[in-house]
Formats: C-alpha cells, sequence, structure tokens
C-alpha cells in the first residue's frame, strides 16, 4: 500500500479529526450499500423458506429447506450451471484472447489512436437488449448480412442446439472484448519503456519479451478485467433471452428469471437466487485472492 | 528506437497496423449495419439477401417520434393529398398517425425517455464518482478495521443478479413512493455503480504521493482543505474514466428501468425495444432509436477518450 | 419552410410529453401490450374523451415483458393502471389472487354474456370454467389463422406438377394432412423458398399455441378440465400424431426457425419465402397493405384445417379488458365499460381494426367482408379452444415448453417420450397445488 498517512500527524489536531473525516467519507456509502443489497437479501432469505408466490394475494408459509431441496434434486438447475460455467468460459475467455489482442496491436504509435480506440469502444456503450435483438437479425439466415457477407448460405446460428450458445457467447465477445482491451491497454502503456530497450539491447526475442515483461506487468489488470467480467457473464440475461431459447442455451439467470416473473414461484426462486449468490462470491473470492498475489509480487 | 528499425521490423509494423485496420472494420461492421438500417425504408430492412445499397430517407426518425398505427388496404387519396410531407411518408409506409382530438400528432414518447435518460445517468454518475472518490479517499489514506473485507462487501454489491432483489427492491420502492421517479431510478444507479467507482478510484488515489498532501497539511491546512484543494485536482484523469463506465452502465441499464416505471420516468433502454413493431418487424424504427441513443455516449466517451488510458489502472501497476 | 414544420412537429412533441405527465383525475390509464389493436385502441378512446371527457391512456409493453410488468404491480397492488388487457390464461390468477373486480353483476345487469359471442365470453372472461363468475369484458378476439400465397397455389404448372404428385387438387388445404403435402410440395431450398411457417419459440407460449392447433383438431387434449388429470390426455395416442405432424411441419419452415413468433410468421410472407404461415388474425391487416406486403394483392386466407377426424379446432389468443381491484377508479372504470360494450362502440372498433367479440357485428356481413380474412375470423371464433388457465399456467407453459422445443426444433427423442414428460410435469405440478390427488 504507498502513502499511508500516520493518524495523530500534525493535521489531526486542526480541523476535524482524521478519525471523523475517514468515517465521513466512509460510513454513508457503506450505509448505503447496506440499505440497498443487505435489506432486499434480508427479504429474499426469508422468502426462500416459504412457498410465497408475489402474484397471489396469500399468506406466505414456512416451508422450511423445501425449496432448497427441490432445487438441488432438479436435473434441469443442473444443466442450467453447466450451459452457464460453459458461457461464461467461453465468452470471458474470447474476450480476454481479443482484447488482449487487440490492446497488443494498439500500444504503438499509429495514425488517429484516440478515434480508433473510442470507435473500438461503441459496442460496449450500448444497451444489452438492443444489441440482441440487433444480432438476431445479423444472424438471420435469410436475411442476416453474416451468412451473406461470410458467404455460409443457410448456416443457423441461433436455431441450431449445438451452435447458439456459442453464437452468443460471440456477440458478448463482440461487446465486450474492449472493455478488456481497455483495461489491457492501460496496464501496457504504464510500462516503462526502458525495459523493452534493455531487452533490445539483450537481442532477447520477441516470445521472451512477452513473456518475461508484457504478461507479468499486464496481468493483474487483466485479472481485474476478467472479475468484473466473469461476474457479468455470470448473470447474462436479456441478451441470451433475446437472441434465442435454445434448451442448450437456458442460462441459470434466464431460469432465475423465468421462476421468478413468469411462473412467480417467488420463495423458489429466491432460494435458486441464493445459490447462485453464494457461487458467484466463491469463484470472486477466489479470483481477488490470486489478484492480490499478482499484486504482491 | 528509430535507428535499430531494420527493414523486416518496418514490415512487421505495416502489417500490425493492417491488423488493426481489419479488427476495426470487423467491429464495427455490426455497428455500421444497425446505423444505415436507421436510414432504410422499412421494407429493406430484411429483404432476402440483404440490401446494402440503398438510398437513406429519414423516415424512421419521423416514425420514431410519433406516435402510428397499421393501416388495413391503401389509403384514401383524399387523405393524402391534404397531408404534410412528414405524413405522407407515413403513409406511404402504410401507417397513420394517431392524432388527438384537436388533430395534432400525438408523441411517441421518445424524446421525453431520452431527456429521462439524460437526467437519470448524468444525476447518478456524478453521485457515484462524487461519493466513490470520497469512499476511496478514505480507504486509500486511512486506516480501517476490516478493510479488505468492505471492499470485498463493496465489490459483491455488483454480483446479484438483478432478479435475485429485484421484488423485494420493487416492494421497498412502492412502500415509500419511489416507482416511476427519477429519483428512485437515479438512488438506485448510483447504487450499482459505487462499487466500481470506488474500486477504480482507490487504484488512483492509491497512486498520488502522499507528500503533496503532507505538505500542504505542513503549510497549515487542514485535512478537509487539503483533499480538496491537494487531492481532488489530482483525481481528474481517474474521475474522467470512472465517469465514462459509470455513465455507460446508468445510460443502458434496462431490467431494473423495466421493473421501477412505468412510464412518467422510464428511460429509453426499455422503450427503443417495444418499437418493433406488431404485425411487420420494422427495424428501422429501433434502429434510428439506438442510433440517436449511442449518440450522445460516444461522444462523451470521445472527449475524455485521453484520460481513459490512465484512469482505469486500479492500482495494479507499479510505479 | 420544413424547418417550420419541424418545430411544429418537435413542439406538439413536447406538448404531448407535457400533457402526458399531468395526471388528472379525469384520467383512466389501461395496460396492455405493445401490438396494433393497443394502438387501435387508444384511437377509439379518442370518441370517450369527446363524450364524457375523461382522457384514457392505453399505455403499452413489449409483448415479452408483458405479463411481468401486469403481475409485478398486482403484486405490489399498485393503482398505476385502472384496467389491464390481460391474457385469457392469466384469469386464474387474476380472479384468485384477488386482482380482478369481479364482473359478474355487470354482466348479468348488460346481458354482456348474450351480447358477446360465446367462446369469448368462455374463454375471456369466466373463471373456473361453467361457474359463470365473470372478470373480464372480452375485448380483442383473436385465434391463429393461416395467410398463403395465391400466386403460387394458382399457378397452373404447379397446379399440374402437384396434381401428379399427390393426385389431388392443389387448393386451400382441407386437412392437416394436406397441408403438410403442400408444405413439401413447395419447400424448395435451393430457390429460396420454403412451405411454411410455424411458430416455435418457446419463451412464453408461442410454440404450444402453434401444436394446440393440430392438437385439438386431431382430437386430442391437454387434459381433462374438471379433474386436472393429465396422464392419458395429453401423451394420449391423438396427441402423439399431432405433435410428429407438428414436427413434419418444421422441416418445410424456412433455415433458422428456431425461435419464431407472429414477426417471423408476416416475414415469411412480405418476404416471399413461405407458401404458408400460420398467425394470428390480429396481425394479419398488415399483409393486406400493399405499403407492407408487397405481394398483399396475391395473398389469401383460410382457417386451420381439419384432423383426420374431421374435427376443427384453432388455438385462442386475445384478451379480456379487467378492472384492477387497487385502482382508485373503479366507477368510472365501470362507466367506460358500459361505453365499450355498446353495438355502435363495438361497430366502430372493428372499423378500426379492432376484433370485436360483438355476436352481432361479428356476424353482419359488413364485418364478414370488411377484409378478405374477416370471413376466416368469423369461422374461427366458434371453434377456439385455449390453454389451462389455473394460476400456475406459467410452470405448466415452462414444462411443455422444455420438452416440446427439444423434440420439434432440436430433433431429440420422440413425439411419445417428449408428452409423457409432459404429462409427468404436469400431473406433479398439479398435486402440488393440490389439485390432484
Amino acid at each position: 500500500m504507498i502513502g499511508r498517512l500516520e493518524p495523530g500527524s500534525i493535521a489531526a489536531k486542526r480541523g476535524m479529526s482524521d478519525l471523523a473525516i475517514r468515517n465521513l467519507f466512509i460510513i454513508p456509502t457503506i450505509i448505503f450499500l447496506i440499505v440497498f443489497n443487505i435489506f432486499p437479501l434480508i427479504y429474499s432469505l426469508g422468502y426462500s423458506f416459504t412457498d410465497f408466490r408475489a402474484s397471489m394475494n396469500a399468506p406466505a408459509n414456512f416451508i422450511g429447506l423445501q425449496n432448497y431441496r427441490e432445487l438441488l434434486a432438479d436435473e434441469y438447475i443442473w444443466i442450467n450451471f453447466a450451459t452457464t460455467a460453459k458461457y461464461v468460459l467461453v465468452s470471458v475467455g474470447g474476450q480476454v484472447v481479443v482484447g488482449f489482442g487487440a490492446a497488443l496491436l494498439l500500444n504503438r504509435e499509429i495514425p488517429a489512436k484516440g478515434l480508433v480506440t473510442t470507435l473500438l469502444l461503441l459496442p460496449m456503450m450500448m444497451s444489452m437488449a438492443v444489441v440482441g435483438l440487433f444480432w438476431k437479425l445479423l444472424y438471420s439466415p435469410s436475411w442476416g448480412i453474416i451468412n451473406y457477407a461470410l458467404g455460409l448460405e443457410d448456416f443457423e446460428w441461433l436455431s441450431n442446439p449445438e451452435v447458439a450458445l456459442y453464437a452468443v457467447a460471440l456477440t458478448d465477445i463482440w461487446m465486450w472484448s474492449p472493455f478488456v482491451m481497455l483495461l489491457c491497454l492501460a496496464g501496457l502503456s504504464a510500462i516503462p519503456k526502458h525495459l523493452y530497450e534493455a531487452a533490445a539491447i539483450d537481442r532477447a526475442g520477441r516470445w521472451y519479451t512477452f513473456t518475461r515483461i508484457t504478461l507479468p506487468l499486464v496481468t493483474p489488470l487483466l485479472l481485474i478485467a476478467i472479475i468484473f467480467r466473469t461476474m457479468e457473464a455470470f448473470k447474462t440475461f436479456d441478451l441470451a433471452f433475446i437472441m434465442t431459447s435454445m434448451e442448450s442455451t437456458e442460462l441459470i439467470a434466464i431460469r432465475l428469471y423465468k421462476m421468478a416473473f413468469q411462473e412467480w414461484q417467488t420463495g423458489k426462486s429466491c432460494a435458486l437466487a441464493y445459490i447462485v449468490l453464494i457461487m458467484v462470491l466463491a469463484i470472486t473470492n477466489i479470483y481477488v485472492k490470486y489478484l492480490n498475489k499478482a499484486k504482491e509480487r | 528506437m528509430a535507428a535499430v528499425t531494420s527493414k523486416g521490423q518496418r514490415l512487421w509494423n505495416r502489417m500490425l497496423v493492417a491488423t488493426v485496420f481489419v479488427l476495426v472494420i470487423v467491429f464495427l461492421a455490426p455497428l455500421y449495419w444497425i446505423s444505415s438500417t436507421a436510414f432504410k425504408p422499412r421494407s429493406l430492412a430484411t429483404t432476402v439477401p440483404p440490401t446494402v445499397v440503398f438510398e437513406p430517407e429519414i423516415t424512421p426518425f419521423i416514425k420514431l417520434f410519433t406516435r402510428r398505427v397499421q393501416m388495413r388496404g391503401e389509403v384514401d387519396p383524399e387523405v393524402y393529398e391534404e397531408a404534410e410531407w412528414y405524413e405522407k411518408r407515413v403513409l406511404d409506409a402504410g401507417e397513420r398517425f394517431i392524432k388527438d382530438a384537436d388533430g395534432n400528432i400525438e408523441s411517441s414518447g421518445y424524446w421525453s425517455r431520452f431527456l429521462n435518460s439524460i437526467i437519470i445517468a448524468v444525476t447518478s454518475t456524478f453521485l457515484a464518482v462524487a461519493m466513490g472518490t470520497l469512499t476511496a479517499y478514505g480507504f486509500s489514506r486511512f486506516r480501517m478495521p476490516g478493510e479488505n473485507d468492505w471492499l470485498f462487501f463493496i465489490l459483491s454489491t455488483r454480483m446479484l443478479p438483478p432478479v435475485v432483489v429485484a421484488i423485494p427492491m420493487f416492494l421497498m420502492y412502492r412502500a415509500v413512493g419511489l416507482v416511476d421517479t427519477h429519483v428512485g431510478l437515479i438512488i438506485l444507479y448510483t447504487a450499482f455503480n459505487l462499487s466500481f467507482s470506488v474500486w477504480l478510484m482507490k487504484g488512483f488515489i492509491d497512486e498520488i504521493p502522499t507528500e503533496y498532501e503532507e505538505a500542504a497539511l505542513v503549510d497549515g491546512y487542514t485535512r478537509m482543505e487539503a483533499f480538496f484543494k491537494i487531492v481532488v485536482p489530482q483525481t481528474a484523469t481517474g474521475v474522467a474514466a470512472t465517469a465514462v463506465f459509470c455513465f455507460i452502465t446508468a445510460w443502458n441499464e434496462y431490467a431494473f428501468a423495466l421493473m421501477m416505471t412505468n412510464s412518467k420516468a422510464q428511460t429509453a433502454p426499455p422503450y427503443i425495444p417495444s418499437q418493433l413493431g406488431s404485425g411487420i418487424t420494422d427495424w428501422t424504427v429501433i434502429a434510428s432509436g439506438t442510433f440517436l441513443f449511442l449518440l450522445p455516449v460516444a461522444v462523451f466517451t470521445f472527449l475524455l477518450r485521453k484520460h481513459l488510458l490512465r484512469g482505469v489502472t486500479f492500482g495494479a501497476i507499479r510505479k | 419552410m420544413s424547418k417550420r414544420k419541424w418545430s411544429g412537429l418537435l413542439a406538439g412533441a413536447v406538448f404531448a410529453i407535457a400533457s402526458q405527465v399531468s395526471l388528472a383525475a379525469d384520467e383512466l390509464t389501461i395496460l396492455w401490450a405493445q401490438w396494433d389493436p393497443a394502438d387501435y385502441l387508444q384511437e377509439l378512446v379518442k370518441d370517450y374523451e369527446k363524450q364524457s371527457g375523461v382522457r384514457v391512456t392505453v399505455e403499452t409493453v413489449p409483448w415479452p415483458d408483458f405479463q411481468t410488468k401486469a403481475f409485478r404491480e398486482f403484486a405490489a397492488r399498485g393503482d398505476a393502471y385502472d384496467m389491464v388487457v390481460g391474457d385469457s390464461q392469466w384469469l386464474g390468477a387474476g380472479s384468485t389472487g384477488g386482482h380482478y373486480v369481479d364482473l359478474t353483476s355487470f354482466f348479468k345487469k348488460h346481458n354482456v354474456a348474450n351480447t358477446m359471442a360465446p367462446a369469448t365470453v368462455e374463454g375471456y372472461a369466466e373463471y373456473p370454467k361453467g361457474s359463470k363468475k365473470y372478470w373480464a369484458i372480452p375485448l380483442e378476439g383473436d385465434a391463429n389463422g393461416w395467410a398463403y400465397r395465391k400466386d403460387w397455389f394458382e399457378d397452373p404448372k404447379e397446379m399440374a406438377a402437384f396434381k401428379k404428385k399427390y393426385g389431388y387438387k392443389l387448393d386451400v388445404p382441407d386437412t392437416w394432412a394436406q397441408l403438410r403435402d403442400i408444405a413439401e410440395f413447395f419447400h424448395r431450398p435451393s430457390e429460396k423458398r420454403y412451405g411454411v411457417a410455424i411458430y416455435t419459440d418457446n419463451s412464453y407460449d408461442a410454440l404450444i399455441m402453434g401444436y394446440e392447433n393440430v392438437l385439438f383438431s386431431y382430437g386430442g387434449d391437454l387434459g381433462n378440465y374438471s379433474t386436472y388429470e393429465v396422464d392419458g390426455y395429453i401423451n394420449s395416442k391423438q396427441a402423439i400424431a399431432a405433435l410428429e405432424m407438428y414436427k413434419e411441419l418444421y422441416q418445410y419452415t424456412p433455415p433458422g426457425w428456431g425461435k419464431t413468433f407472429f414477426h417471423e410468421s408476416n416475414q415469411a410472407i412480405t418476404e416471399n419465402m413461405a407458401a404458408m404461415s400460420m398467425n394470428f388474425f390480429a396481425f394479419f391487416p398488415a399483409l393486406d397493405n400493399p405499403a407492407t406486403n408487397k405481394y398483399a394483392k396475391v395473398t389469401g386466407y383460410f382457417a386451420n384445417p381439419k384432423g383426420p377426424g374431421g374435427e376443427r379446432f384453432a388455438a385462442l389468443g386475445g384478451q379480456g379488458v379487467s378492472i384492477v381491484k387497487y385502482s382508485k377508479k373503479q366507477k368510472e372504470s365501470m362507466k367506460f365499460l358500459e361505453w365499450f360494450i355498446r353495438d355502435d362502440v363495438q361497430e366502430k372498433w372493428a372499423e378500426l381494426g379492432g376484433y370485436t367479440c360483438n355476436a352481432k357485428v361479428l356476424k353482419s356481413d359488413k364485418f364478414r367482408n370488411a377484409t378478405p380474412y374477416n370471413e376466416a375470423f368469423y369461422q374461427t371464433m366458434f371453434m377456439v379452444k385455449d390453454f389451462w388457465a389455473v394460476p400456475e399456467y406459467a410452470e405448466l407453459l415452462d414444462g411443455m415448453n422444455k420438452r416440446l422445443h427439444p423434440y420439434v426444433v432440436g430433433n431429440r427423442g420422440s413425439a411419445k417420450k417428449a408428452l409423457d414428460g409432459v404429462a409427468s410435469d404436469w400431473t406433479r405440478v398439479f398435486k402440488r397445488y393440490g389439485r390432484l390427488k
């Protein structure tokens, strides 16, 4: 940690005390976030032990762990989780490859760099729902531009159970690689030039320079990009829901949505939401540990 | 460096620039398709095979701002004769305007949603960045018991799938009368963005050396003055980068905008897809809505582009 | 000149927003889905405003979000909407959940059960079935029908080739088997022409309604509506044959037809892709308009064909309008409904493009000849059947979608296995809610 001010230094004697300032700066945010997240979460936790249906005016009955038992025994839920895992891997993996690759390419003197970077960022500035709609249009085998431009004829992107999930992931990659690219670019541009110069003097190969200088120095930022993208990909709903509805593309967030807002099994959906939340927390926790390690190195 | 550049090196560089060019084309192709659809006549939006070359027109934008209804059969020639040019465009497309009792054309509501989006996104971005900066400074400069746990808690508020909290949140909002209000969405988006904002800003503030503040304190500033007069100006780059991200998120949020608003405070993202038409899919109208909606955020990002790279370090870069 | 017009247009828009925001006491809000009939209704209620001074606003939500939005409001007992034009499946949840105002006495007082077509009263208003308790006024009648390309059907060369291949005359299909033959006959992927467009979207009820058309006509049923027994009904011989037929039809659809609903069905006609297209009658106005359909002049319409046993049925669409229990303007809403069911208003409603449920208007020659598809609509409205309307209908939809979609679109398993799965899922759901022992 860089430069922490020691409490009780000269300044603390004038104006507000350091402790007061710290509390003034931090506590409102924490309280705000607690009200906004913990309260609904407590509500949800309560519901998850009941047969509550928000669509009906009937009181909620306490049914213990039945919702959790039913969910964990439901084969479809596990398929949904497996689908989600596959989706997260493919889509975040793709974003890292494309985003990092693009950052490596852009990390040099090229004409109109600022403009090019902004243009590449455009996809992530759109609403997921709209992106989903338009990619459905682009993917159409009949009037879509993709098959027409690539000469794929009647290739089915979204109606083929084997391909649909990857097609959605491809859209996600298109939309969010720029985010990864931006973070990597920030990491790359901060690498001191003299490291490369030294490597050049040592006649180090490109591969060596890349693995020994570039990669380690970009890793922390790359990990942060991965944390945020994994969290978002795990929650993916609008995109997949709008584009296709194959059994093989039913992500856990879609299952959750259907349970909560189509079937109105409020209690059960709250239980499922908790299972999802615990999983995301666990995964993120592991990431953050890695991140802290990477930072310390 | 230039001296050691060999011929091979130059070729390599040129190839890389060419690759960048190809990459830009690939990334922009779908955007080009959306934007070009915004200027197409409806009949050319979904032709088999797709139409690439066409004569652009502004009919989709006329439709975007007005409320229309699908006509059965052809238009009455007399009505058509009397119509203004923009009404003719719509009649040509097989629709008629919905008019109120005085014969005025009814608005589609796009413009009011657009204004709502601006009000809500700008205000919530400001709040998220401001609170984020303060909190980040607090975490960066002072000791806090359980600091890492608090930071993880702040991050974890972003992990919830919105569906999890949607129902209780809605009931909460209903109880305090925040449903379908601007304030309601502003608070919500501020809460969304805070985690990102705190994390980004903390990384940035960590890198600002404390010597300046300490010098200021020695000069007789209070800690508060030192923060506002010395630290805040140095955070400009981080603030700009954070603002871009918060703005993008707030600008495009869909699920809660749909759940928490009816028509008064609704933003554009849930509204645009609703203009898809019913008898015939009208891609041109949602394309024009999307096109206009992309402009402000693109301009905003372009203006702040210089700060983006240096602002998103998350403190992960060692000096 | 044009600049002035533009600013006029914009000023009008701004004014409209301003007036939209002011919430006066003499204002009613109706929630409906975003589609043409809602726009027609918005035009119709202008007359009410002229007569009574009460401004009525039809607020619309896209179809995929419609159900969510309405029930979210019910769940919170909100009064944002005074009336809602709800799907027929919602009747169970709306009535037993206490969200709808009981309109039974309104029905008696105004004799609604006799002025509206019987199928619409049963489908859009009554719950439980046969109870004579009413929760909605039939507003928009709708059902599945077909659009087809008359020019393809009447081409002498095609007719001769068809006769040679199948041994009977190429015409509007009389049975589902003939419809299948015609679809196969016109299915020519190399020419970018395909046989038929059907519903396959499994995110709500599209695929199921598409299948119901065949199922009911084949003499199959979803179950026993009074005992809630489903095993032996939904997986009966007829039901299996019907599902196999639906899957066969899927083979003759255009490519990429795995998540399609009304938009795609109409596009199949306007983009010159399919010989026949299944769709709700509410979406046909766009096909009859040369400005939206290049082939309007050569597009014809027919009602569902017969099953092997000669029965004919169609899946019910459409909605009734209910008064929301939490509205603070129930009296005013009642008054509006009294106005809405008047014969002259119903006639105007039909004229604007709405599908009236008023029996007198429906039967009139004026209505039946008003469009090329009104006759087919009139016929269909006497042979409609609907999905379950119990509060847990969405779970039933989901269970069925999960079994049917992989079979029809994903080509997995068999019809029997899919329907056996539906039967066991539904039995479990009904048991859970205490309808089955």
